[in-house]
């Protein structure tokens, strides 16, 4: 437990998704696509939640794959509850990746889970030493 | 090696062999098809969704209804066992219709679909739109009929709508030679499933991602 606690003060948090309330984007985003209102469990106002607080955060392990710049910082402890497509919508904004763009993450590198998949839910299931290791990879996907 | 690069269609079958053995381990409905006439095979699955209508709030009464039951247990379920106070008025059970299908002048695989109610009425592309996940709209929408096509099957011969496959190749190389720089073989229809799946309703079990990828 010690050793994940170092581990989470090192990790960066993971800003609280802001479509959560239905307030619309804290930032300007061109094209941001609304996500469906998620459930119950996944409203963060998350501001203050202690570094320690294993319970609530998983540390994700962010890995680059083919061409997709590679995120300066790769760790980061995000809410169980936060959904793939929450996460994909981050990274898109932290890359600047353009509307036209479409960003995947993997689990076992080869699989891309549902966009409403959980977080917590991916680390029960692949997660190892403490963490959850996805791979992203950016994309003209579409047409 | 050189077979790796080149998406055959005994590779297709063979992926698609490996990806039905799971289906059934997990009971997900999968099933291989041949055409009478030929060498020709694919993957199909029906489901059943419900078609959202309006959202509107009935005291004492319910439309509640989950995805995949048999659609007659579904319609029959009486209104006093529930206390959901809301329905969705004018809802409707869909039936879902997914096929892979190798396609030879691509050389990739291919996600044909087709809605329609319980009485045949075909969904229309429109219909199918509202039910994409919302992540996805916002870039299918910028050229959305150079991306969703209305095709004949090609066994069955009846309009389908058709993901493009133009772009698969794309996002499934460095999928690909990222495995092979670690030894990992990887499971092409699994992989390319899980990603092409979700935006038009399909959405793997997360099981099968362990079968996505493996030590070679």
């Amino acid at each position: 437990l010690s050793k994940m606690a170092e581990e989470s003060e090192s990790a960066l948090q993971l800003p609280p998704s802001t479509a959560a309330e239905g307030e619309g984007p804290t930032e300007v985003s061109p094209e941001t696509a609304t996500p469906d209102p998620p459930s119950s469990a996944a409203v963060s106002p998350g501001t203050e939640e202690p570094a320690g607080d294993t319970k609530k955060k998983i540390d994700v392990l962010l890995k680059a794959v083919g061409d997709t710049p590679i995120m300066k910082t790769k760790k980061w402890a995000v809410e169980r509850t936060r959904t793939i497509q929450g996460l994909i919508d981050f990274i898109k904004k932290f890359l600047k990746l353009v509307a036209s763009e479409q960003l995947f993450i993997y689990v076992n590198q080869s699989f891309a889970p549902s966009p409403d998949q959980e977080v917590g839910t991916l680390y029960e299931c692949f997660g190892s030493d403490g963490k959850l290791v996805l791979h992203y990879c950016k994309s003209q996907a579409w047409g | 090696m050189e077979e790796d690069e080149f998406f055959g269609e005994k590779t297709f079958q063979h992926f698609c062999a490996e990806f039905i053995k799971h289906s059934q381990q997990i009971s997900d409905g999968w099933e291989w098809r041949t055409s009478k006439d030929c060498s020709e095979g694919y993957m199909c699955k029906t489901q059943f969704q419900m078609k959202p209508g309006t959202l509107v709030s009935h005291p004492g009464t319910s439309a509640h209804v989950q995805t995949c039951l048999p659609v007659e247990e579904a319609l029959e379920l009486p209104p006093d066992d529930f206390e959901v106070t809301e329905t969705t008025a004018g809802s409707e059970v869909v039936k879902y219709e997914y096929h892979v299908l190798y396609s030879c002048s691509y050389q990739v695989p291919v996600l044909y679909f087709r809605a329609s109610f319980l009485d045949g009425r075909p969904l229309a592309l429109k219909d199918i739109w509202e039910g994409i996940h919302e992540c996805y709209k916002s870039q299918l929408l910028q050229e959305p009929w150079d991306t969703i096509t209305q095709q004949e099957h090609p066994v069955l011969g009846q309009p389908f709508f058709v993901l493009h496959p133009c772009k698969t190749n794309e996002f499934m190389t460095p999928v690909l030679e990222n495995s092979r720089k670690i030894n990992r073989s990887v499971n092409y229809i699994t992989s390319w499933l899980s990603i092409v799946g979700p935006v038009v309703g399909l959405n793997l079990p997360l099981s099968y991602a362990r079968t996505a990828s493996q030590d070679e």
